[in-house]
């Protein structure tokens, strides 16, 4: 799974977002790191569609458009478990090889 | 989504041209929402500033940039996209792999040419037409490390690390770029194009071409193209030491008509699978053969403006493009049937929930 498809799917993970949403919610999830352009987010959208781990939740209008929502699917919910165990358990063995976990438990 | 009702214009028509760029099957399914959310990006909820907005602003090259990948993406398709663009996405793939593959093989003939001259081999030195015209001064280390890394390229392809693949790519272009701009500057060269007329269709449009390997394409067959990699090597090699070993040297066409007959070459080799109905998936073969034969009549052409006074030789020039025409039609209707193929719906998101 790649960094956008993770945070992605992260940012679906508390509820349903529209496609700005998404951007926004990915921009504070990563500290301004992830900065999703609309041809991103939607070339990560339809592959997470395609797979089967996201799929469309309602529309809204909003000042005369319409705004699709998106939700995790229930794979999507169990991949993302999935890596985000992964990815803990990867920084967990970085922070001990580099000296970090032990003086975090001393302080 | 279907319809919008909102106006908001020209910042919409602006972005509506840029969607334009991709697959007609892919905004049906997802235009409104991406403008939808590009807006969003955008209005502030301020009816003054908005107006201002929407009328003034025009979308960032980053958007604009994106909107650019998605389409490479999608044109040259991977799983899951239409047969049509899968279709293309295989054939650009197969072409570029074939393109680096002669590139590979140049570098393998420099690098055996290299150890043969250092008597690595324990033989006498190298004939003479295997020896590559290697440059002097500084561009004599870039040009080795180039050729090496045309094979880490190809290696690199072939066992899909596509990123390092990319990486590398611009250690190859790059020198490529330089050299001719000061043999441009400085007007060493031959002939004002000769250069170009190398580097733009064999290094610049397979580097960029490399577009089409991403995360979507389909590994490529790994033993058949590693394999390939020695027989190559020996069929270029091999057949230049042949004709000189027999006294037949001057039959040796230059580089663009050796690219030329190698590819008519394979157009015939695959002309029987193309013309049987029962060979599947011969389609992006044939794709893949007509675009080599057109960066390769491209290349030949350009290549032509070095002999300006030689009828001779533009006359054999015109003779390789004709065989290359004659071949390449052969697998012409196949290629064509593959890239007309009626599109097949692509996997869809789940539909709307109540």
């Amino acid at each position: 799974m790649t960094g956008q498809a993770f945070f992605v799917l992260t940012a679906l993970a508390d509820g349903p977002r529209h496609g700005y949403g998404i951007v926004g919610e990915v921009a504070e999830l990563s500290q301004g790191r992830v900065k999703l352009k609309i041809g991103g987010l939607y070339g990560v959208l339809d592959r997470l569609a395609a797979e089967g781990l996201i799929e469309p939740d309602r529309e809204e209008a909003h000042d005369g458009r319409l705004r699709r929502y998106y939700r995790l699917t229930r794979d999507g919910r169990a991949a993302l478990a999935e890596e985000a165990e992964l990815r803990a358990a990867t920084a967990r063995v970085v922070r001990v090889r580099l000296g970090l976990a032990g003086a975090e438990a001393a302080g | 989504m279907n319809g919008n009702s909102g106006n908001n214009g020209n910042l919409e028509r602006r972005y509506r041209r840029v969607m334009r760029l991709l697959p007609g099957y892919y905004r049906e399914q997802w235009e409104e929402d991406m403008i939808t959310a590009f807006l969003d990006g955008w209005l502030t909820g301020d009816p003054e500033t908005d107006e201002y907005i929407t009328t003034e602003a025009w979308p960032g090259w980053a958007e604009v940039t994106s909107v650019i990948g998605l389409a490479a993406r999608l044109y040259l398709g991977g799983a899951g996209t239409p047969r049509r663009y899968f279709a293309w996405g295989q054939a650009v793939r197969r072409a570029v792999l074939a393109a680096v593959l002669v590139h590979a093989v140049l570098g393998l003939g420099v690098l055996v040419q290299t150890a043969w001259n250092r008597r690595l081999f324990g033989l006498p030195p190298p004939p003479a037409i295997l020896w590559a015209a290697s440059p002097g001064g500084v561009w004599f280390t870039v040009f080795y490390v180039v050729n090496a890394v045309w094979i880490m390229i190809f290696l690199a392809l072939v066992l899909g690390h596509y990123r390092t693949a990319r990486i590398l790519a611009v250690l190859a272009v790059v020198p490529g770029l330089v050299a001719s701009v000061q043999a441009q500057l400085t007007g060493s060269m031959p002939a004002p194009f000769a250069s170009w007329a190398f580097w733009v269709p064999l290094t610049l449009v397979p580097v960029l071409a490399l577009a089409a390997f991403h995360r979507d394409s389909p590994p490529a067959a790994r033993w058949p193209w590693l394999l390939a990699l020695p027989p190559g090597y020996v069929l270029v090699y091999g057949t230049l030491l042949a004709l000189q070993a027999t006294g037949n040297v001057a039959w040796v066409p230059d580089f663009p008509g050796q690219c030329c007959l190698l590819v008519a070459l394979a157009c015939l080799a695959h002309a029987p699978r193309a013309w049987s109905r029962r060979a599947a998936g011969s389609g992006a073969w044939s794709l893949a053969l007509a675009l080599l034969a057109a960066v390769t009549a491209v290349y030949r052409i350009a290549s032509l403006t070095a002999y300006p006074n030689d009828p001779h030789l533009i006359a054999v020039g015109l003779a390789e493009l004709l065989i290359l025409g004659t071949a390449v039609t052969l697998v012409a209707p196949d290629a064509a049937r593959a890239q007309a193929a009626t599109p097949s719906p692509p996997p869809a998101p789940h539909p709307i929930a109540a």
